[in-house]
């Protein structure tokens, strides 16, 4: 299975602001809280240590009022460059929940690693973004995600 | 989301979990095989491949035929598409969330500006 590639998601979006003030975005929970999440939905939490091994804290509450919260660790941090971090469903503590606790059988992507990138051109800044989901059940052998690419692949010619 | 698609997500990566099935759903891509068919790439005994499909089948990933003893196996693909849906959730997100950082940066960019002048 060599010859497929690790199934990713990858966002990008170029936003007409100075590069600094993107990293802080990123970085800072006063301006974090500000947009993260998707529309209708705001980010009550937001803790950060920002350093390689600190952890985040933050959560995204939905319209309705549901609370759901992300925690994980820095693996990379280069100023104005390049974020990386895991990223994992918890509950308001920090405590990492399971497949199981959220209604996933053993093998559903748990943890994701996230990559931001950050570059510079013409007064603009475009970040990028790309996760990556594992299971607990793909240290062995192939992931679900690629078997998985290969099925749609296969499925989309017939 | 709703409870059903959970429920259903849940099933089917019960199912991918484990990578003998997802080679057998690999295998099947690419057409109908009896139970006979599988046993033979994986060395399994037979009671060990049907007990496979059974979970394969309860996912709703695949169907098994009627005809009496060969009974083929054929992929089904709905479920596969819900795991995808799922997937191409988390970029709708970021999607959503970079629309917000969006809006943001041109308020607080407003704001540095006005108190500039």
């Amino acid at each position: 299975m060599d010859e497929l590639k690790e199934r990713q998601i990858e966002v990008s979006r170029t936003f007409d602001a100075p590069l600094e003030m993107l990293w802080k975005a990123w970085t800072e929970p006063k301006h974090f809280m500000k947009w993260y999440g998707p529309k209708g939905f705001t980010a009550p939490t937001c803790e950060i240590d920002l350093r390689e091994g600190g952890r985040h804290l933050w959560s995204m509450q939905s319209p309705d009022g549901r609370q759901m919260y992300f925690t994980g660790n820095y693996k990379e941090v280069q100023p104005m460059t390049r974020l990386v971090y895991t990223d994992s469903m918890s509950d308001a503590k920090g405590n990492v929940m399971s497949a199981e606790m959220m209604g996933m059988p053993e093998g559903a992507p748990v943890t994701m690693d996230v990559t931001v990138t950050f570059e510079h051109a013409d007064g603009k800044t475009t970040v990028s973004v790309s996760h990556v989901g594992h299971g607990d059940a793909d240290h062995a052998g192939m992931g679900w995600e690629q078997a998985f690419d290969k099925l749609t692949a296969v499925l989309a010619k017939g | 989301m709703t409870p059903m698609t959970i429920d259903t997500l849940s099933l089917t990566f019960s199912a991918l979990a484990d990578p003998t099935r997802r080679q057998i759903l690999a295998h099947l891509a690419n057409g109908e095989l009896s139970v006979t068919q599988l046993a033979e790439p994986f060395n399994m005994t037979m009671p060990a491949v049907s007990k496979h499909l059974k979970v394969l089948e309860h996912a709703g990933l695949i169907v098994r035929g009627r005809k009496a003893q060969w009974r083929p196996a054929k992929l089904q693909a709905v479920p596969l598409k819900e795991v995808a849906d799922w997937v191409e959730q988390y970029r709708q997100n970021w999607e959503e969330s970079f629309d917000k950082l969006d809006a943001y940066l041109k308020t607080i960019q407003k704001e540095e500006k006005d108190s500039d002048d």
